[in-house]
């Protein structure tokens, strides 16, 4: 690189730049997609409900079939499948759609042109979700896992995406300023991944579907890296925006950064074919695919390092805010979930927990305790901002905070042990196949009461939420407000 | 219409060698552009004059500061 010009230089900071034509305020950015952000959050936390409705009914079927057992549409199988699209489309997808475009707004210092547009984007997402839902429910589904939605459905959701996508690609093009910040990166290239891996999928297995086997590979590829290279990007990225910016204290390392990220990129997308091992597929596919998954200790020790040193020292301040509560939590479990997720790739490991309830408690070790903590971090610090409002009740957070901290480790525990227990027992012949089934009652029934706890914190953070929108002027701003800043602190007092 | 063999797949493998390039290109274009060095300032990039470096900018709204 040898022209001075294209290096980044804090020259061309448009946030402090006395440059009018260049300078890009915070407040205006923010207000350019509120619209649109409010929206998406709303909706993700209504999804949220809905999901964990679903969730209950699922969980308690578990160990008590009897319990809404009268009808079909409240089977088992309808049940977990519509949980799983509530949840991954509808508060996966609105939450990121919220957070990921108005962090990407904020780091390109540029306002989103034409926010309006993205509620379209929105009303047909979550029109397109409600039919899908619908078709589930009412079985029309389909039956490949993480695809159950039917083929009327997804036209709408891709329609929405489509919008999505290249409104943050827009906002990309048009950043002010010549450094691109990590975050950036991540949700830059999530963008591209998700609709790739939708499309390929959708084409693969439901319009043209490939023969035996590699529909299979194709679900599993998809699946994995729905994890992978969706929800962690973005995940990735709020934490790496929130945990510096609310302390206000650089990220440990950003060389480190960038090492994960590319890392990431490079060995992500081969790890899905592990969720295979013993199947009827080439070996080499499979021993790949474990490689891969070794492969992404680099990335995961990488960012678990950069996250829990930034903020060494700080623990205080981090414990004091509500968003950073919540990320650190989801940093945490995003080294925890990996490293167990790397070793269940391996064979000898995998051999014991593959068609256990071990899995099922790792998937909702890296989609709840890891991504959905950060988000809900992204949505306490992003919501007063785009709002000027402070939230109604530091109680509700905290009960928010401490249902979803409890009831999902009490969820991990339940299912990792009974897993692992269940993965042994199903390996001895001698032991009969029922009362392996009974031994998981007790544990089975801790998931359900694990379910409770986060039903209940999701219903106290969906209440502040509405309160703080609809009712916002029936209560006094507090004197030490979310919103500290000295700025803009005059902007909630009432 | 089923695929029946993997010459049919020819125009999704093309296409993701295509992906995988334009992945190659980003990584070459982030070099080229600098992304890859001064580490340092760039990390700072995410503070502004309204939400600046050394400032704690999130608290529960019930906390004294």
């Amino acid at each position: 690189m040898n022209s001075k010009s294209h290096t980044v230089s804090s020259a061309t900071d448009a946030y402090s730049t006395n440059d009018v034509s260049v300078r890009a305020e915070l407040s205006e950015i923010d207000a350019s997609i509120r619209t649109a952000s409010v929206f998406f959050t709303v909706s993700s936390v209504l999804w949220l409900l809905i999901g964990s409705v679903f969730a209950i009914i699922a969980a308690i079927k578990m160990h008590h079939p009897v319990f809404l057992g009268g009808d079909a549409w409240t089977t088992f199988g309808r049940m977990r499948s519509a949980h799983l699209n509530a949840m991954a489309l509808g508060w996966g997808n609105n939450v990121i759609f919220a957070v990921g475009l108005w962090i990407m707004a904020r780091l390109c210092r540029s306002p989103i042109r034409h926010g309006g547009l993205l509620l379209i984007a929105g009303l047909f997402w979550n029109f397109g979700l409600t039919l899908g839902l619908a078709g589930i429910i009412f079985g029309d589904m389909t039956s490949v896992e993480w695809l159950e939605i039917p083929h009327y459905a997804t036209p709408l959701l891709a329609f929405s995406y489509l919008l999505v996508g290249v409104w943050g690609i827009m906002a990309f093009h048009f950043r002010k300023g010549a450094h691109v910040y990590v975050s950036q990166w991540y949700i830059l290239a999530a963008l591209f991944w998700f609709p790739w891996l939708y499309a390929i999928a959708q084409i693969m297995i439901i319009w043209f579907p490939a023969r035996g086997v590699v529909q299979s590979v194709t679900n599993w590829w998809f699946a994995h890296n729905v994890l992978g290279l969706w929800l962690t990007p973005m995940a990735l990225a709020t934490a790496y925006y929130l945990i510096p910016k609310v302390l206000g204290r650089p990220i440990y390392s950003y060389y480190l950064s960038v090492l994960g990220f590319w890392s990431l990129a490079l060995f992500y997308n081969w790890a899905g074919v592990h969720h295979l091992i013993g199947g009827p597929i080439p070996v080499w596919l499979i021993s790949a695919g474990i490689v891969a998954s070794v492969m992404m200790v680099v990335p995961v020790v990488v960012v678990g390092i950069n996250h829990h040193m930034s903020v060494v020292g700080l623990h205080r301040a981090v414990w004091r805010s509500p968003a950073l509560r919540f990320v650190v939590f989801g940093s945490i479990s995003y080294t925890l979930a990996s490293l167990v997720g790397s070793s269940m790739a391996l064979r000898s490991v995998n051999e014991i927990t593959h068609f256990t309830h071990f899995t099922v408690g790792h998937a909702h070790h890296g989609v709840y305790a890891f991504f959905t903590m950060i988000m809900f971090g992204g949505i306490y610090y992003m919501l007063p901002r785009l709002l000027k409002r402070e939230w109604p009740s530091a109680t509700l957070i905290r009960v928010h905070f401490w249902g979803s901290a409890i009831g999902i480790t009490v969820m991990l525990v339940a299912l990792h042990v009974v897993g692992w227990l269940q993965g042994v027992q199903m390996k001895d012949a001698t032991i009969p196949f029922l009362d392996i089934v009974e031994m998981t009652l007790p544990w089975l029934k801790a998931r359900s009461v694990s379910g409770l706890f986060l039903t209940v914190a999701h219903i106290a953070f969906a209440v502040n939420i509405f309160w703080m929108l609809f009712a916002a002027g029936s209560f006094r701003a507090k004197t030490a407000p979310t919103l500290l800043s000295k700025n803009n602190g005059e902007a909630f007092a009432k | 219409m089923d695929v029946e063999n993997y010459q049919d797949l020819m125009p999704i493998i093309l296409l993701g060698i295509v992906f995988f390039i334009s992945a190659l290109g980003m990584f070459y274009w982030s070099s080229k552009r600098g992304q890859l060095r001064d580490f340092d300032s760039q990390a700072k990039t995410i503070f502004t004059d309204e939400e600046p470096e050394g400032v704690v900018s999130d608290q529960f709204p019930d906390e004294k500061r």
